[in-house]
């Protein structure tokens, strides 16, 4: 038997599909553009059409040292942080699951309070600064972010779904606890794995408050605070009277430069997208 | 998972519960389980297998406790030189600073009324958009709809920014997609970065385009759980789709509003520091509406240096922060028993 197609199924499908193009309109706007020559966004400050078209500001990006410098330590920021992020994560995550007496418990709610309560920004601004001294180091901006207990909690809940049986089986052969950790849990759990180190490269790569307090080096500036300085800068250009000749297309590079920095995100999104959601949800009803 | 410690996103939040048995979700033959516990009584741990918590304990105890001992610093007249601990104490002079400043109410009030304002409509078009999304039967079109919805999520602050000002500040503060828009249909042109008045809802919108899709595929997820009888049973009375959206989907998603709810109420005292802060930076002229405890906490320490008095701030902050987010994971612990949702 064949539906009848109703009126709210169609206000349905126009609804979502509205919301889908608004989600779209931005990025196509940032991207088209990137390839529009300064002459026309130097007027209208956007375009829906890359007409008349132009790659002045990508060769500008790609041949200064600004943008590839800012660009590897972004990169830097986001593998080292994820791979430390993920090994410690892992880490604390298996000797909860593995429900130890005296301890397991107790390591909980060690980790649980973090989420309740922080010291907040000016005892981790002075503890940064003047007692580990690492302003203009990149681990200032990584070791803050080292490891979210809510992410902690959800790998708990997956390491807690692993087959006991298969553990005890290896105990019964004699491996020791931290063997079954490398060669049993952490191989079952590679979608978890996934999982979580997609949230903590997603969060290192968008980073760009701590990177704001820490870094004042210019050379040592990821993209999103190199995005920043040209949103500020930009600013007060655009308030300034129109007396300061560009020479260099600063709208057009503004947005390409934007495009460069979702371009990895986005690239990487098909293939992550769907470990999101399952992350997701597993978060959301076993919590 | 946007920039700052303290970005606020109404999502899940797992809570700690009692161990459960292990025996509850693997049935298995009372022998087996009987040598388990014996076992686990009769063995000690491996003192090897708590080196594996070693670095995340360490990180916590430099980045999260440390930092809670330095709240001190809300009590003292900081001096560099003499660091937290030596400084000498002044009571809670840093306190009436900052009540008696006047700046007070208006960063309180503003919290509030954005935060209320970002909850709601968040999860009010989070509850639309999957209420929307199952109706669609189209498999591929569902995903690739929901692939793009969720995709804003992942965009930094930063890139917001950048887009909210290609489309409200065009070129030299004027012009610009809105405006041209606002043209289209002969309303005068609006100065945006210049007019505080219309920016709770600007960011409001922002907030939605953000999350929305996010707290869909959470609602999606829940609406998926819901058994297919209870809508037979709608279809045997000749219920339409649209009575069945509204008077079966949205009912049951009540507990999982309520507890994304409870848990966004807890976080009500926290700004969004990362949106807020990049797409108003130090444009003075939009802090009446826009300036949050985040923010103003955050231009404090680095314009002024005034670390006691910034501590003071981030102090009251977190102690009423506090109290908000236990009563509502107790709160939400009551709804979790009943729902098994979250």
């Amino acid at each position: 038997m064949r539906r009848r197609v109703e009126p709210f199924t169609v206000v349905s499908v126009v609804g979502v599909t509205l919301f889908a193009v608004a989600c779209l309109i931005p990025f196509w706007m940032i991207l088209a553009g990137s390839l529009t020559s300064e002459s026309k966004l130097s007027i209208s400050g956007y375009s829906f059409f890359p007409k008349p078209f132009s790659l002045d500001a990508y060769e500008t990006i790609f041949t200064g040292p600004a943008v590839l410098s800012a660009y590897r330590t972004s990169a830097f920021i986001t593998i080292v942080g994820t791979a430390i992020s993920l090994a410690a994560t892992s880490g604390i995550a298996w000797v909860i699951a593995r429900r130890l007496p005296y301890i397991s418990k107790p390591l909980a709610i060690f980790t649980y309070i973090p989420m309740l309560f922080t010291g907040g920004l000016v005892p981790l601004y002075l503890l940064v600064t003047q007692y580990l001294k690492l302003q203009n180091n990149l681990f200032a901006v990584i070791l803050p972010l080292l490891v979210a207990p809510f992410l902690v909690f959800i790998q708990v809940s997956f390491f807690r779904q692993l087959p006991e049986e298969i553990l005890e089986s290896a105990r019964v052969d004699g491996a020791s606890e931290l063997r079954i950790f490398f060669q049993i849990g952490l191989p079952l759990s590679k979608p978890i794995l996934a999982v979580i180190g997609l949230f903590y490269a997603v969060t290192y790569w968008n980073e760009w408050f701590h990177a704001l307090l820490f870094i004042s080096e210019p050379d040592k500036y990821p993209l999103q605070l190199l995005l920043q300085n040209l949103i500020s800068s930009v600013t007060n250009a655009a308030t300034l009277p129109q007396s300061t000749a560009q020479a260099a297309p600063v709208y057009q590079i503004r947005l390409a430069l934007t495009a460069v920095t979702i371009g990895p995100i986005l690239l990487a999104y098909p293939f992550a997208q769907r470990y999101f959601v399952k992350g997701l949800t597993l978060g959301a009803t076993k919590g | 998972m946007a920039a700052s410690p303290s970005t606020t996103a109404p999502g899940p939040e797992p809570s700690v519960r009692a161990p459960e048995p292990v025996a509850e979700r693997h049935p298995q033959p009372a022998r087996a389980k009987q040598r388990r516990t014996r076992n686990r009584a009769g063995k000690r741990p491996q003192v090897a297998l708590l080196i594996l918590a070693v670095p995340a304990v360490a990180f916590f105890v430099v980045f999260a406790y440390l930092p809670m001992a330095g709240l001190v610093v809300a009590f003292k007249d900081f001096d560099v030189n003499l660091g937290i601990f030596g400084s000498p104490w002044s009571g809670l002079a840093n306190f009436r600073y900052f009540f008696s400043s006047g700046d007070a109410p208006r960063i309180l009030v503003n919290t509030l009324f954005l935060n209320v304002l970002f909850l709601g409509a968040t999860l009010l078009a989070g509850i639309t958009l999957a209420v929307m999304l199952n109706e669609v039967r189209h498999k591929l079109f569902k995903r690739t709809v929901q692939s793009v919805i969720f995709f804003p999520y992942f965009v930094s602050p930063i890139v917001i920014s950048i887009i909210l000002q290609v489309l409200l500040a065009g070129v030299g503060g004027s012009g610009g997609a809105a405006n041209d828009l606002l043209k289209v249909f002969s309303l005068p042109e609006v100065s945006w970065y210049t007019e505080p008045g219309p920016w709770p809802w600007i960011l409001t919108i922002v907030k939605v385009w953000q999350l929305g899709g996010y707290l869909s595929i959470i609602f999606l997820a829940a609406i998926t759980s819901i058994p297919e009888e209870v809508y037979e049973a709608g279809m045997m009375d000749g219920a339409s789709r649209a009575q069945m959206a509204l008077r079966i989907t949205v009912p049951l998603l009540r507990p999982t509003a309520a507890v994304l709810l409870v848990l966004g109420i807890g976080r009500i005292f926290y700004g969004d520091f990362g949106t807020i802060y990049a797409i108003v930076g130090d444009n003075g002229t939009l802090f009446p509406t826009t300036d949050v405890i985040d923010t103003y906490v955050f231009r404090s320490l680095r314009q002024l240096g005034d670390f006691g008095t910034t501590a003071a701030i981030g102090l009251f902050q977190s102690v009423v922060g506090f109290v908000l987010v236990v009563a509502a994971v107790l709160v939400q612990r009551r709804y979790a028993k009943e729902t098994s949702v979250l």
